[in-house]
């Protein structure tokens, strides 16, 4: 019995770091390929181990890319000010929705739930941000559109706060004479950091990683970020092997691709602040998101 | 309780109620709004002109906007158009607003930029798209225009062949005008000079892909490390088969031979198709071809720079190998072995129009007219500003100033075949001082394609054209790199198009063509 479960668990384990492998090798991967020659990623392909340790594609992104320094400030720009806004709309949006008191809360709370299955699509949604309210070319075109309140954050915050803050905290707080506003910032946020730090989290992942805006509303590079540069660049790759319409005219594209150790060199800027992050938000991560996943 | 539950539910109705209401009498308002706020601008549109009128000019201002593709915006993108808006405010009396769109990004932001209000005046047009724009009416007729504004445009272009311009026209109109540029290709292997001239490699002798066999043999044999011929697009072939064919565009339905009495075929039923993947299989084999070609992303550029790659195949045009020399940073030799041919596609892949949206389509083709006969403002698009971007080694031709290069000039677009007239623009230092002189008689004398104007109009067949387009996905590229192996896979691939439909293609597209012959005594 005893061995059997030792084996179980042996055999457990076994699988768990195959299954770590597989996600961790793709991205040694793109690791150690930033760190090779470009010349050498041409001539012997990708390698777990590169033959030589080079610098020269991290080298290159530090002194001659102003364009990559700037994008890389974007997108901190618009994760912080992105983040900062989402959450404290969805905070304040999940809140009252998850008070009983709350007049129309369940026609509300389908209103929230309604964005969660349809939205208007992408011309309608372009045609609205650019003609009416002129975010074309402008940071808020990255802030804004199909990022700032997400339906099922709202509704991940509203089950927590309806469970795990005892009603009686707040009437409590109420017969002792706060106010509504002072009882949400005061008693119910600082309960609520799990739910925080996990909605968080996710805001930042979405900012962080979102190149979609970018593509379809900015023609300005000043605004590009980092992720939808790498886009942009993975997108010309694509064109220049689906187009032979273009014919001889896309032979100066071609010459301008970056090389792939560049690709890759850019890919790990990206990736890394999140790496380093993630460990942060972890303790909480979990626990908020099984709160809202049990009960919602 | 029971009673509190129905007042919600009464007044959960009452105000769903009063909200579809009002959204649907704020519905009625924007119209009107939107009626009005059209009028009010005609209104002062109307009192600008007059103003116009009254400053001694006949034109009042206008403002322009021309979105076009480009690698990337350069840095003195703001220069150059202040340096180009001195020029159009002076002849025409009007600003432009010039936005690059990155060409990866260009499907989909041109086709969001066509859909709303957003003031476009000025297009590139063609890349493949130019019908269903047309169709979808994104593109104003040009014929009355250009016989007013643009009188420049249809001169420059009927200098060469009036057929080029007639190639641009679908049910009879013309919706955009080609840039005057390589308007043919001629079709050939260009290969690194050094290597040629280590191996003493007779380039003359070289007629056709069977010849390269025997100069592939010697570079796998003395340069272990050097792949002998790379992709050039998509395939080793991918766009060799248009000696071969007129591909009519997709290579759904091709002509043989540019004439074929404009009797189609299925390309991938030919003779000469199977012949050309039959060479690529034997070069495939005997390891002048990457085993990973099917698969690498690699441009052919990287490779040759990186010393891995020997030559490619690829189309031509007079001073494709200075072209490509600066692309792979080394020394290139461009055998052309298969005569120049001009088909619609070679005319229509980069054309510019006037899009729907324009504010002022007249001045729109002004600024285009310039563009076709203007060299100073030529000049501007294609090389930036003079003593800052380019100096003048002579009379007409220009290199780059002092200390600048390719790396660090701040406007350096390279996009000369796009912006209008290119023969009226300056060589570069390199490129013979005649090239302009070699590529108008390269253009004039290329032959023309006997479907030459004939544009295919795929809407009937869209389904058929998605799920062939499925099937070329999987086999074109393994076949035409010589992966797979022909006698095999080529029955396999075409009895799989057959079952997606390309007959029906084919058949719409020889209707289309004989309708179009018929119209025009071919």
């Amino acid at each position: 019995m005893q061995s059997s479960g030792r084996v179980y668990q042996w055999l457990l384990n076994i699988v768990m770091i195959g299954f770590t492998l597989f996600c961790l090798m793709p991205i040694w991967l793109l690791f150690s390929s930033s760190l090779t020659d470009d010349m050498e990623l041409v001539r012997n392909g990708y390698a777990f181990f590169p033959k030589d340790i080079s610098f020269s594609a991290y080298h290159y992104l530090w002194n001659t890319s102003s364009e990559i320094a700037r994008a890389y400030g974007i997108t901190v720009l618009t994760t912080v000010i992105g983040t900062a806004a989402g959450l404290s709309l969805t905070a304040m949006v999940a809140y009252p929705l998850s008070r009983i008191e709350m007049p129309f809360r369940n026609t509300l709370a389908f209103y929230v739930f309604f964005t969660m299955l349809f939205n208007g699509g992408l011309v309608p949604s372009y045609l609205l941000y650019t003609n009416y309210f002129d975010f074309k070319n402008t940071l808020l075109a990255l802030i804004i559109p199909g990022l700032l309140m997400n339906g099922f954050f709202i509704i991940l915050m509203r089950t927590f706060f309806a469970t795990s803050i005892p009603t009686a905290i707040i009437e409590s707080a109420y017969i002792d004479g706060a106010r509504e506003w002072k009882i949400f910032y005061r008693i119910v946020l600082p309960l609520s950091t799990p739910v925080l730090a996990t909605v968080g989290l996710f805001y930042v992942i979405l900012y962080w990683n979102d190149w979609f805006n970018g593509l379809i509303y900015l023609t300005d590079s000043k605004y590009y970020s980092l992720q939808n540069l790498l886009n942009r660049i993975l997108l010309d790759l694509q064109f220049l092997q689906s187009s032979t319409q273009a014919g001889s005219q896309t032979g100066d594209l071609a010459a301008r691709i970056p090389l792939a150790s560049m690709r890759m060199a850019m890919a790990v800027i990206g990736v890394v602040p999140l790496l380093v992050a993630y460990p942060f938000f972890q303790k909480y991560f979990a626990k908020g998101l099984t709160v809202g996943a049990v009960k919602g | 309780m029971m009673k509190r539950r129905s007042i919600h539910l009464a007044l959960a109705l009452t105000m769903s109620a009063a909200v579809i209401g009002a959204c649907s009498s704020n519905g009625g308002n924007n119209d009107s709004n939107g009626g009005n706020g059209g009028t009010a601008s005609n209104g002062s549109a109307a009192e600008t002109s007059n103003a116009g009128n009254d400053a001694s000019k006949t034109l009042k201002p206008e403002k322009l906007v021309m979105v076009f593709p480009a690698a990337g915006e350069p840095k003195d993108m703001q220069e150059v158009s202040d340096a180009i808006n001195k020029i159009t405010k002076e002849k025409i009396n009007a600003t432009v607003k010039l936005v690059p769109i990155g060409w990866g990004a260009w499907t989909q932001q041109r086709t969001l930029m066509m859909s709303g209000k957003e003031q476009v005046d000025l297009i590139l047009s063609g890349l493949g798209t130019y019908s269903q724009d047309v169709a979808k009416g994104q593109f104003l007729e040009l014929d009355d225009y250009l016989g007013k504004e643009g009188a420049g445009i249809k001169e420059a272009l009927d200098n060469l062949d009036p057929e080029f311009l007639n190639a641009t026209k679908i049910d009879g109109k013309i919706y955009a005008v080609p840039s005057i540029r390589d308007l043919a290709a001629d079709f050939g292997i260009t290969m690194r000079k050094d290597l040629v001239d280590k191996y003493n490699i007779d380039t003359s002798s070289i007629k056709s892909l069977d010849d390269l066999d025997a100069i592939f043999k010697v570079i796998k044999e003395n340069e272990p490390d050097v792949v002998p011929t790379v992709k050039y697009g998509n395939s080793i072939i991918d766009i060799y088969v248009r000696s071969a064919f007129d591909t009519l565009s997709d290579g759904l339905g091709v002509l043989p031979g540019n004439d074929n009495n404009l009797k189609l075929v299925d390309m991938y039923e030919a003779p000469e198709y199977k012949e050309m993947l039959n060479t690529v299989r034997r070069w495939y084999l005997a390891g002048y071809v990457a085993k990973d070609a099917a698969t690498s992303t690699e441009t052919q550029y990287n490779m040759v720079k990186a010393g891995k790659a020997f030559s490619f195949i690829s189309h031509m045009k007079p001073g494709i190998e200075t072209q490509e020399s600066r692309n792979t940073a080394r020394e290139m030799i461009s055998i052309h072995f298969k005569p120049a041919i001009s088909t619609t596609s070679d005319i229509t892949s980069i054309m510019w129009s006037v899009a729907r949206n324009s504010v002022d389509p007249s001045r729109a083709t002004m600024l285009l007219n310039l563009m076709y006969t203007d060299k100073d403002l030529i000049n501007l698009f294609d090389y930036g500003i003079e003593g800052k971007h380019y100096t003048k080694v002579s009379d007409n031709v220009i290199d780059f100033p002092q200390g600048v290069d390719a790396t660090n000039s701040g406007y350096n677009l390279q996009l000369g075949w796009m912006f209008g007239n290119q023969s009226l623009s300056y060589i570069w230092n390199g490129d013979s001082p005649d090239l302009w002189n070699q590529l108008m008689d390269f253009n004039k004398n290329a032959t023309k394609s006997k479907a030459l104007g004939f544009i295919f109009n795929a809407d009937a067949v869209k389904s058929e054209i998605a799920a062939v387009t499925n099937v070329t996905n999987q086999y074109k590229v393994a076949l035409e790199t010589g992966t797979v192996d022909p006698e095999t896979q080529l029955p396999k691939f075409i009895d799989q198009l057959k079952a997606a439909g390309i007959d029906k293609i084919i058949a719409e597209k020889q209707k289309q063509l004989d309708a179009w012959a018929a119209a025009n005594g071919k």
